[in-house]
C-alpha cells in the first residue's frame, strides 16, 4: 500500500471517531447545555467587570478606543478554546485507558497517531466552532465593535493556533498515559500560560520584565493576532506576524508532541501497563 | 426486554460467514450472503500463511518481581482450538497479550501468520480478533451497533459495510433484538457476546479468547464454543484461555495447564485425563436401618486401613467419601464393604478425570 493510500485509509476513518464522540456527547445533554451556560455566565460575569474599567487604561487597536468588553472578549474565547482542547487533547487517551478501550482500539489495524487524533477530532473541530459562535454572539449581544472583515483573518490565527495547543496536549496525553496522573499539570500549564497572555488584561499592568517574557508567549501572540483585524479591522496585514510565528511553532509542538506521545506509548506496551490506569 | 439467546443452526456456524483460503485468497464458502462485506484486502494477503498460524518459543514475562510467564512454548495449526488452562495468576492473560502484541516479551518469540506479534504491522492486527478478559472493552454510551459499526470502520469498512457486517454479527450472537440498546444496558453475559462479535468483524484467521464464557450461562457458553467450532473448522486458529477445565473436552484439540507461568502440561485432552489418578470416590450405601454418622464404624472396619471413609458432608445420609491410600484398590473396598453386610447402591469419582489432572498438575490437588 503506497503512503498516499495508507493515509488516505487512515483519515477515512476519523468520521467514525467523530461519530461515536458526537453520540456520547449527546447522550450527555445536560453538561452539553451547561457548557453553554457557563460560557454565557462568564460573558455577563466580564460585562459588569468591565462597567467598572476606565477605557483610557486599555490599549487602543489602529488608533480605535476599545470597550473592556471587546478587549476581553477575544481573550475569553482563546482561553477557554486553549483550557477545553488542552485538557481535552491530554486525557482523551487517558479516557480510552479508563474505559478499558485503548487495547481494542490498539488492536485494529489502525496507527497510534490516528487513534490520538481520533479520539479528540470531534473536539477539535467542536471547540473552534464554539469560540467562534462565541465571538458572534456575544458581539450581538453586547453590541461589540468588531469588523466584519476581521472574522476570517482572525479565523486564520484560530486555525494556525491549533496544532500548537494540540501538539502541547498530544505532549501532555504521553505524560498522562505514562505518570497516569497529568491533568492536574496540564490545568496548570494552561492556566499560567492564559495568565500572561494579555487575555483578560493588558501586558502593560505587569512588571516591565514579566510583560517582556509575555510578549513571548504563543497564547499572547495569538491573542493579539486575533484582535489586531477584529478590532483594528486591519484585515489580512494585522494577521501576518501571528501567523509566520505560530506556523513554525504549531509545527514544532506538534511534531515534539506525537514524538512524545509515541514514546510513551511504546513505552507502556513494552511493560505490559497499557490497560491499568 | 426479550433478547433471544445464540441462534442454534444445525450446521453448528453461521449462514453468513464467509472464509477466504489462506492458501490462494479465493473464497472458500459458498455459504455467504450477498450482502456480506468483503473482508479488507490487507498486505498479509500476499504473503505466504506460514504453518503453525500461532508460534511463541520459550516466553518468558515478568511483572517486578511476579513471574508471569516462564519459557512457555506454544503452536497453533489453522483450524485447531489450543486451550490455555490454569487457576488465576497462572500465566494465562500474559500469554495472549502477548500473542496479541500488546506486551513484549523479555525473552523469547512469539509469531502469529510467521510475522513477530511485536512488530504487529496493521496487516498482521487486520487478521486477529480479539476477545478480552473483563467487560471494559467497549463503548458503553453507544449502542451495540454502533459499537460494531465503530470498530467495523477501524478495520476499514465504508460505513454501509460496516454496518451490514454488525447487524449479521449481533444476529449471529443473539443480540439483534438489542442492537440499537446502549450497551451499558446490557448484561455481562450480552456486553461478552458483543465482545465476541468484534473479534469476528473481519473473519479473523487468528482468533484470541480470554475466558469467553467467563460471564455466559451454560446454554450461551455451548453454544459460544459451538460457534468458535465452527469458526475452527473453517481454518481459523484459536487459542482460548479459560478456568473451566469442564468446556474443554471435546472442544480443545490441545491443551496447555499454565502453573506459576509455566506450562506444567502441553497435549491432548485425552493425554491430560489420562494422567488423573483418581483416589476419591463418593459412595453411596445403605446397611439395614443404619445411615449416615451411625454406619461410619461398619465402614471403617470393612474398609480397614486400605482407605479412610467418612459421611460426606453436605450429601445425603446415604453419601460416604472414600479416600482410596495409596496402593489400595477400588474393587478390593467395595467387595470387602458388601462382604460386611453394607449395600453399595452407587460409586462415583468426587472428581472428573480431567479436574483430577488439572488440580494435580495445577498444584492444587490432593
Amino acid at each position: 500500500m503506497t503512503t498516499g493510500a495508507h493515509l488516505t485509509g487512515e483519515l477515512r476513518k476519523l468520521p467514525a471517531f467523530v461519530r461515536r464522540d458526537f453520540i456520547v456527547a449527546w447522550s450527555y445533554r445536560l453538561p452539553f447545555v451547561g457548557d453553554w451556560v457557563g460560557l454565557a455566565l462568564q460573558a455577563f460575569m466580564f460585562y459588569f467587570v468591565g462597567l467598572m474599567v476606565d477605557p483610557a487604561k486599555l490599549p487602543s487597536f489602529g488608533g480605535t478606543p476599545t470597550t473592556y468588553m471587546e478587549f476581553v472578549a477575544v481573550g475569553i474565547a482563546i482561553s477557554a478554546f486553549l483550557t477545553l482542547a488542552l485538557g481535552r487533547v491530554a486525557i482523551g487517551m487517558q479516557q480510552e485507558q479508563f474505559a478499558g478501550t485503548l487495547e481494542s482500539l490498539l488492536m485494529t489495524p489502525t496507527s497510534p497517531a490516528t487513534i490520538q487524533l481520533g479520539s479528540v477530532v470531534y473536539d477539535l473541530i467542536y471547540i473552534p466552532i464554539r469560540t467562534a459562535v462565541f465571538l458572534v454572539v456575544i458581539a450581538l449581544a453586547f453590541g461589540l465593535d468588531f469588523h466584519a472583515s476581521g472574522l476570517v483573518p482572525a479565523l486564520v490565527v484560530l486555525l494556525v493556533f491549533i496544532p500548537f495547543v494540540w501538539g502541547l496536549g498530544v505532549a501532555s496525553a504521553g505524560a498522562t498515559l505514562t505518570f497516569r496522573r497529568g491533568s492536574g499539570l496540564v490545568g496548570l500549564g494552561s492556566t499560567v500560560l492564559v495568565l500572561f497572555s494579555g487575555a483578560f488584561y493588558p501586558l502593560d499592568v505587569l512588571p516591565g520584565w514579566v510583560a517582556s517574557i509575555a510578549e513571548l508567549n504563543p497564547i499572547t501572540i495569538a491573542v493579539d493576532g486575533m484582535r489586531e483585524p477584529l478590532l483594528a479591522g486591519t484585515g489580512w496585514e494585522g494577521v501576518g506576524r501571528a501567523v509566520a510565528i505560530l506556523v513554525p511553532l504549531s509545527a514544532i509542538s506538534l511534531t515534539l508532541g506525537v514524538y512524545a506521545f509515541r514514546a510513551a506509548l511504546r513505552r507502556e506496551r513494552r511493560q505490559g501497563t497499557l490497560g491499568l490506569y | 426486554m426479550h433478547v433471544r439467546r445464540f441462534r442454534r443452526t444445525s450446521a453448528s456456524r453461521p449462514a453468513t460467514l464467509t472464509r477466504t483460503s489462506r492458501a490462494t485468497g479465493a473464497s472458500a464458502s459458498s455459504t455467504s450472503s450477498a450482502s456480506t462485506p468483503a473482508r479488507p484486502r490487507t498486505g498479509l494477503d500476499q504473503l505466504t500463511q506460514a504453518a503453525p498460524v500461532v508460534e511463541a518459543h520459550d516466553l518468558a514475562r515478568r511483572f517486578g518481581e511476579r513471574v508471569a510467564l516462564d519459557g512457555v512454548s506454544l503452536t497453533v495449526d489453522s483450524g485447531e482450538i489450543a486451550a490455555l488452562l490454569g487457576p488465576n495468576g497462572a500465566g494465562k492473560t500474559t500469554l495472549v497479550r502477548v500473542l496479541t502484541g500488546l506486551v513484549k516479551p523479555d525473552a523469547g518469540s512469539a509469531r502469529l501468520l510467521g510475522v513477530d506479534t511485536w512488530e504487529c504491522p496493521r496487516e498482521l492486527r487486520a487478521r486477529m480478533g480479539l476477545v478480552p478478559s473483563g467487560d471494559r472493552s467497549l463503548y458503553l454510551r453507544i449502542s451495540g451497533v454502533e459499537n460494531l459499526v465503530f470498530f467495523g470502520r477501524l478495520h476499514g469498512m465504508s460505513r454501509r459495510e460496516a454496518t451490514a457486517r454488525a447487524w449479521e454479527l449481533l444476529e449471529l450472537v443473539g443480540l439483534e433484538d438489542a442492537g440499537r440498546l446502549r450497551s451499558a444496558f446490557y448484561s455481562h453475559g450480552m456486553q461478552k457476546r458483543l465482545s465476541i462479535a468484534r473479534a469476528l468483524l473481519t473473519e479473523p484467521s487468528v482468533l484470541l479468547i480470554d475466558e469467553a464464557t467467563h460471564d455466559l450461562d451454560p446454554e450461551g457458553a455451548a453454544l459460544m464454543r459451538e460457534l468458535v467450532r465452527g469458526l475452527a473448522d473453517e481454518g481459523a486458529a484459536v487459542v482460548w484461555a479459560t478456568q473451566r477445565i469442564e468446556e474443554i473436552r471435546g472442544f480443545a484439540d490441545e491443551v496447555t495447564l499454565l502453573r506459576e507461568g509455566k506450562a506444567a502440561f502441553q497435549g491432548t485432552v485425552s493425554q491430560l485425563v489420562a494422567l488423573s489418578v483418581p483416589r476419591r470416590y463418593v459412595l453411596r450405601l445403605r446397611n439395614g436401618r443404619m445411615s449416615g454418622r451411625e454406619l461410619e464404624p461398619v465402614l471403617r472396619e470393612a474398609v480397614a486401613s486400605r482407605a479412610t471413609i467418612a459421611a460426606a458432608d453436605g450429601g445425603d445420609a446415604d453419601d460416604f467419601l472414600l479416600h482410596l491410600e495409596a496402593d489400595a484398590v477400588l474393587g478390593d473396598v467395595l467387595s470387602s464393604l458388601t462382604a460386611g453386610g453394607v449395600d453399595v447402591l452407587g460409586c462415583r469419582e468426587e472428581r472428573s478425570e480431567i479436574e483430577n489432572a488439572y488440580l494435580n498438575l495445577a498444584g492444587s490437588g490432593e
